[in-house]
């Protein structure tokens, strides 16, 4: 039975990281594409899953699932600054439509 | 040769793609496509050390995840100004 779900967890999570390069690489523009790079993360979590039903809590698997961890976690993070970074380079600041005082604003 | 060096072998395209998308898209895409090589080339540490044994490979795997987003999100900031 831990084979099993091993094996599920690996083959789903190696299809996941699949897609994500396929999606970047196939996809236009960088926000269609950080949608596939932000789910890799996932991608880690269960490869790391895997790992952890495979050997339990080894030095490996905890390790792995910390290195899992840290970039489900961080990754939309990145993916909001990657996506300011490309919103600023196309409109030349980050929110355009705020440029007036606020009273202007207002109006 | 077991499951996990298999599933390591499988991965390897998917870097390839990210180096293709690195080299002939735009800039800022070429940025996704980093930080996608970078969160595949951890998995592919992590599948070594379980398929190998090896400790060292998982140390590697989670420095790697480490510089990796610190990387990504100072080329971030970089591009936001530059060309």
């Amino acid at each position: 039975m831990r084979t099993v779900i091993t094996d599920v967890l690996l083959i789903g999570g190696g299809l996941l990281l699949l897609v994500c390069a396929l999606g970047v690489l196939v996809m236009r523009g960088p926000y269609d594409k950080l949608h596939y790079a932000s789910a890799s993360g996932w991608g880690t979590l269960l490869v790391a899953l895997a790992i952890l039903v495979h050997e339990s809590f080894s030095l490996i698997a905890d390790k792995a699932l910390a290195t899992a961890a840290l970039l489900a976690a961080c990754g939309p993070a990145l993916g909001h600054a990657t996506a300011r970074a490309a919103r600023i380079r196309e409109r030349g600041e980050w929110n355009p439509s705020h440029r007036g005082e606020p009273a202007e604003r207002e109006k | 040769m077991n499951a996990w060096l298999i599933a390591a072998l499988a991965l390897l395209p998917a870097l390839l793609v990210c180096g293709v998308t690195c080299f002939f898209s735009a800039a800022i895409d070429g940025l996704v496509a980093l930080e996608l090589a970078s969160t595949l080339s951890v998995v592919e540490l992590m599948l070594l050390s379980e398929g190998t044994g090896r400790q060292p490979f998982i140390d590697l795997a989670l420095v790697l995840a480490a510089m990796g987003l610190i990387g990504s999100v100072a080329f971030a900031r970089l591009m936001e100004g530059g060309p």
